[in-house]
């Protein structure tokens, strides 16, 4: 059992117990919550990650179901109800997308198919990469489709094919169309099966040149560990399932094909498959059915419902929501928005106000998401500094160079120079320095607070308010006025202009906060 | 006012190069990532809590080869006939090699570091490995890193390093060339991770705009999730801007690191190093190290052959910019998650293995040799179709730490491991 519910606080020597440490450090991520028993607190009283936030379950809901609040997602969460909300997001074709998809028309190589991407570009460019990272950010930025667009992201990470890559620099746009943004609310088997026959996995993991005679063990290894049951195979299992993947290669189209001369015949035995796997020309389907097996073994669904905790809920993943989610997943044939459903609407989850922060990316997303900065009016060279920001941060979208995809818990994430990088995203941003062609509001100050107020104090409180949806406690107000050499108390007069050049700093400020870091 | 030092900053297509389908970076998937938990910001809120005595030993830099080296390609095992058995395409024939002895010989990938072989300042050690034979990446990473099996211990063993050796400023530890926090160093020694040192920067920041001090009231009683990133930062700040203040830095005796991820964090440790700042420990990563195909011949244009290059030219920059006396007082040691299968797959490749070769270079080594027992290729010797790995790899660094970097018992870092007493490098007096 991969977790530790309720684990208590974290402390430097926990016990993890040897070999056991590998599965069981699954969930036993740092609970944000460590309050009062934070290690060597000096004076004064480490606050709850719980009080940075507001407990609305509205906002806890957008700040994990989307890639941040904003005034007009908060208002239709309102409106709808969490239930009404989830619906319609759960149905995202029902969702009109004009805006993003106007920008995305002019990133056509993200939706382009292999034979289209060859006949395009000069092999070995990198420049579909190039557009589907930049697709990736701009439709979490700007698509209203936004629980939809978190769940592939979920999954590009979950069957996780490095971008760039130079194998699959023909087929990596497809596999994101084909097999991530076609199944993320569909059934998980079939998306395995199309990611297993998909040409971009069979070269990123080297199936295509696996053969009866010389079996490549990588994909095997890897769609076992990574991305269905766990660490719970043998090396015996993994030659057995390299032989049984032979076969499944690609051809010189660069498409998916079923060799029947390199395919190893022989019965199988593999994590509860049986297959006698007795011809050539019935290796695909057996190797499907393997896929089949490994889809609905419960050992993945416990793994893909302890993943989606981490995504959606919190570093340490309750161990009953992992229970409930498996069960979900299984009873209903593999198919995700159910499990989805299920997991937004727990206990657990309210319980998570808290418990998650912010990645890089959803850090930079979110700051363009509740400055109602939109996206630039023609041109990408607003997306290609955005992509670089978090290519520096080591976030930006699918660069992962490993095949297990990004960590999706904060420890991973936290270190001074991502502090630094965070800070300094909110400050260019905030003033529009860079990228400087991104659509601003008119009247930034109007935009964020449409009635000045009468002091320096109340106008931090009423960034915080609308930037983070909480108030940030008076210490905290007082420690950004000063960046405005002010004091909270300090008047602010219709006729003050200086107010102005300090904007950027004191936004920054606010999203430099605790507060901002919590989703 | 454009801030610029953060901004973009990195082209592109510079980066590109760091991975194929390579393996690893550093922090763990979900998997194993949660390890870390609880060991960030722990040490952060203890920093600079004492003064220890000035450190007087050799700054260790360890260098992760991610994805598993392929050790039988780098120090190729030329005296067993089993090897070019198993290898018909891929062996790297006698007549290659550029040093070594009638049983190991040297890739020809690895000439720019020739010189430093030929004077005693680069040896390896083959067969070595962890006791565990994982061939998982990700578990063999996070066994690697935490080194100590069988223990309950959570941190990275060069978290434990510093704190044996008593690390107390800001930049004890540093892992460079990636903005997330290096495994390796877990723990609650100081440490921080930097993708670099000009980009390591708070944007804005200036006597009018207080940015600084109005971060640490906001980060002064939250979580030390949050928390301890954010006063590494501060402390950290203070203690490179000296270095960033003194210009564009030049390397010393005409040194020329390659334009590569690992050119330019060496860089940045031969940097901290001569800026003296307390370096006493550093972690850097290379990549794409995970061959199952194409791994080829040792020919330019051919992965291992590239690879290996890329790397020896880094390393070679770095002791030619820091020259004789400064590698007096360094030591590099390499790592990787494990060594490669033994008989080559049918991708010019080969699959996860086990035994390994390691590299150290420094100017304290007895190099010039390959250390270790060697226990065989034949088809009986080898375990699962692996080299045997017969030397710990934890024994290696053991006595590194003994020698060099005046470490005595060694039963916090490695637990229940004894060093190993090669003789491969001289006491540092």
């Amino acid at each position: 059992m991969p977790v530790q519910q309720n684990s208590p606080t974290p402390t430097r020597r926990r016990v993890l117990g040897g070999a056991a440490a590998l599965a069981a450090s699954t969930a036993t991520g740092l609970a944000l919550d460590v309050g009062t028993a934070a290690p060597a607190a000096a004076a004064g009283t480490v606050r709850s990650a719980a009080d940075l936030v507001s407990a609305d379950p509205r906002a806890h809901l957008l700040r994990r179901a989307t890639f941040g609040p904003t005034p007009a997602a908060l208002a239709e969460v309102a409106t709808l109800g969490v239930a009404g909300w989830l619906d319609r997001q759960l149905a995202p074709a029902t969702i009109a997308d004009g805006t993003c998809d106007a920008l995305l028309a002019r990133l056509p190589l993200a939706s382009l198919d292999i034979t289209g991407t060859r006949a395009t570009l000069a092999k070995q460019s990198y420049d579909a990469f190039g557009q589907l990272g930049r697709a990736t950010l701009a439709r979490a930025a700007w698509s209203n489709r936004q629980l939809f667009e978190t769940a592939v992201g979920f999954w590009a990470n979950h069957l996780h094919i490095s971008a760039p890559s130079s194998g699959v620099w023909d087929s990596r746009a497809d596999y994101d169309r084909t097999v991530t943004r076609t199944h993320a609310l569909g059934r998980f088997a079939d998306m395995l099966k199309a990611s297993a026959r998909h040409p971009a996995m069979l070269t990123y993991l080297d199936n295509r040149s696996s053969s009866k005679a010389h079996p490549n063990e990588n994909y095997a290894r890897e769609l076992m560990e990574l991305h269905t049951v766990g660490m719970i195979y043998s090396e015996a299992d993994v030659q057995a399932a390299a032989r049984l993947l032979t076969g499944l290669t690609v051809n010189s189209a660069g498409r998916y094909v079923y060799d029947v001369a390199k395919h190893a015949t022989e019965a199988v035995d593999i994590l509860g498959f049986s297959h006698p796997n007795a011809t050539a020309a019935g290796g695909e389907a057996a190797a499907l059915a393997f896929l089949d097996h490994l889809a609905t073994h419960p050992a993945t669904a416990e793994r893909i419902a302890t993943k989606l905790c981490l995504r959606y809920v919190a570093d340490e993943a309750p161990a009953s929501l992992i229970a409930t989610l498996a069960q979900v997943y299984l009873d209903n044939g593999t198919a995700i928005a159910p499990v989805l459903r299920a997991l937004f609407t727990s206990a657990e989850f309210a319980a998570s106000v808290g418990a998650k922060v912010r990645t890089p990316f959803e850090d930079l997303i979110a700051t363009i998401r509740t400055l109602g900065l939109g996206p630039e009016a023609s041109g990408t060279k607003a997306l290609d500094a955005l992509y670089n920001m978090l290519v520096s941060a080591g976030n930006a979208p699918m660069r992962w160079s490993p095949p297990n995809g990004f960590p999706d818990v904060a420890a991973a994430w936290a270190s001074p120079s991502a502090f630094l990088m965070r800070c300094n995203s909110h400050l260019n941003l905030a003033a529009g320095w860079y990228p400087a062609q991104l659509t601003r509001p008119a009247n930034m100050l109007t935009a964020l607070v449409p009635v000045r107020p009468a002091t320096y104090g109340a106008l931090v409180d009423a960034l915080a308010r609308r930037l983070l949806g909480t108030a940030m406690r008076p210490e905290h107000i007082a420690a950004v006025t000063a960046v405005a050499g002010k004091t909270p108390t300090s008047t602010l007069t219709a006729t003050d202009t200086a107010v102005n050049g300090s904007l950027p700093y004191l936004i920054a400020l606010v999203l430099d906060s605790p507060y901002f870091q919590i989703r | 006012m454009p801030v610029t030092t953060q901004t973009c900053g990195c082209d592109e297509n510079e980066r590109l190069t760091l991975s194929r389908r390579g393996v690893l970076g550093r922090a763990l998937g979900a998997g194993a990532a949660g390890a870390l938990a609880g060991l960030v910001g722990e040490g952060l809120s203890t920093q600079l809590a004492f003064a220890a005595p000035a450190y007087a030993g050799d700054t260790l830099v360890v260098l992760s080869l991610r994805g598993g080296f392929d050790g039988l390609s780098a120090i190729a095992p030329i005296g067993d006939p089993d090897y070019y058995r198993a290898r018909p395409t891929i062996a790297l024939p006698k007549s290659q090699v550029i040093g070594g002895d009638a049983m190991f010989g040297l890739h020809p990938a690895l000439a720019p570091l020739l010189p430093m072989w030929q004077g005693g300042n680069l040896a390896a050690v083959h067969a070595v490995g962890q006791p565990n034979p994982t061939r998982s990446h990700f578990a063999a990473m996070e066994e690697l890193e935490r080194a100590a099996t069988g223990t309950s211990v959570r941190t990275g063993w060069l978290d434990r390093m510093l704190g044996v050796a008593g690390a107390s400023g800001p930049l004890s530890g540093v892992a460079l060339g990636n903005a997330m926090p290096a495994r390796l160093l877990a723990g609650p020694a100081p440490d921080v991770s930097m993708a670099s040192i000009d980009g390591f920067a708070l944007a804005g920041e200036s006597d009018k705009r207080p940015m600084a001090a109005a971060l640490r009231t906001l980060y002064a009683d939250v979580p030390p999730l949050m928390s301890g990133p954010a006063k590494a930062a501060d402390a950290a700040l203070s203690a490179t801007a000296t270095l960033r203040a003194s210009g564009a830095y030049v390397p010393a005796n005409g040194a020329v690191y390659p334009a590569t991820e690992l050119g330019k964090a060496l860089r940045d440790v031969a940097r901290l190093i001569k800026g003296k700042v307390g370096l006493m420990a550093a972690a850097v990563d290379s990549g794409d190290w995970d061959m199952h195909e194409g791994l080829g011949t040792a020919v330019k244009g051919q992965r291992m052959f590239d690879n290996l290059t890329a790397t020896a030219t880094a390393l070679a920059a770095f002791a030619a910019d820091l020259g004789p006396s400064g590698m007096a007082g360094v030591t590099v040691v390499t790592v990787s998650e494990f060594g490669r299968r033994v008989q080559e797959n049918g991708s010019r490749g080969v699959d996860h293995g086990h035994g390994n070769a390691m590299l150290l270079m420094g100017g304290g080594l007895r190099g010039g040799k390959v250390y270790g027992s060697w226990p065989g290729l034949s088809t009986a010797d080898l375990v699962a179709g692996d080299l045997a790995a017969v030397t710990d790899y934890r024994s290696v660094i053991g006595e590194i730490l003994q020698q060099r970097c005046g470490l005595g018992d060694l039963a916090e870092v490695f637990p229940g491991v004894a060093p190993t007493s090669f003789g491969l490098a001289t006491a540092r007096s």
